[in-house]
């Protein structure tokens, strides 16, 4: 099985992660993106709300989970075809996530520039941004190496 | 070394009844612009959808400079379960009948 190791600089991830378990408490009671229900049905809507929630926490603890003890012994994180697809959503939901929480401030051409130095923002909104881009690479890296194309 | 990646397809809820339309209406799946990665939106359509490479672009294409792309159309309920998909990938989705286009 493709398996890609990232190892990462601990000192440098550790404040990134409070950011994105900050995200992740959020997003444990609220859906990333706004729900736009095709029925008027409130049945219809807590049941497709409900699936929607047991995926997006799914996929989030299969990202914090990234992130154990083991973690903090060696750096490295890995990500296989089997977590791969759930990975990818996790870092989709939590990068809008803290964008909605602190990057709504910052300019939308900054926000969508994978090269944008970090002192384009404003200080206060430094470490979501960092987190922001992190989550942004894990994707790039996901997508690069495990090419999770196939059609569902 | 790369191998096919198989998701496990979550469907929308079972329980759920759609109410039933007219077999001829004509429903439109748009996806909105948002602030996901293009290359990830690329690959949600492809993989949602069944698109290839070069349409889920100019979709995606069309979604970041228009703001949002018809991206199927088809009868209601498979809309729906497009739609579902969609949201599952944290891509904003919606439905619309043909007519009001």
């Amino acid at each position: 099985m493709k398996q890609v190791e990232i190892r990462l600089n601990i000192g440098a991830v550790a404040p990134l992660l409070d950011v994105i378990k900050q995200a992740a408490d959020d997003l444990r009671t609220t859906l990333a993106i706004r729900a736009r229900f095709p029925e008027e049905d409130a049945d219809f809507n807590e049941t497709w709300t409900q699936e929607l929630m047991a995926g997006q926490n799914s996929d989030v603890r299969e990202l914090l989970g990234l992130f154990d003890s083991e973690f903090f012994t060696d750096g490295a994180i890995a990500i296989t075809g089997e977590n791969c697809d759930s990975l990818l959503r996790a870092c989709a939901a939590l990068r809008l996530r803290i964008h909605e929480r602190w990057l709504r401030e910052v300019p939308v051409d900054i926000v969508e520039d994978p090269d944008a130095e970090i002192t384009a923002v404003a200080e206060v909104a430094r470490l979501p941004f960092a987190a922001y881009t992190f989550l942004d690479q894990i994707q790039k890296i996901i997508l690069e190496h495990l090419s999770p194309a196939g059609t569902e | 070394m790369i191998v096919a990646v198989e998701s496990t397809p979550r469907r929308r809820p079972a329980s759920v009844t759609v109410p039933q339309t007219q077999p001829a209406e004509v429903w439109r799946l748009l996806v909105l612009d948002d602030l996901n990665r293009m290359s990830y939106a690329v690959m949600v359509l492809r993989r949602v959808l069944g698109l290839d490479e070069m349409r889920a672009r100019r979709h995606v294409m069309e979604i970041h400079e228009a703001g949002r792309s018809v991206v199927w159309m088809g009868n209601r309920e498979q809309a729906e379960a497009y739609m579902f998909a969609l949201h599952q990938w944290h891509l904003t989705a919606i439905i619309q009948p043909q007519e009001a286009a």
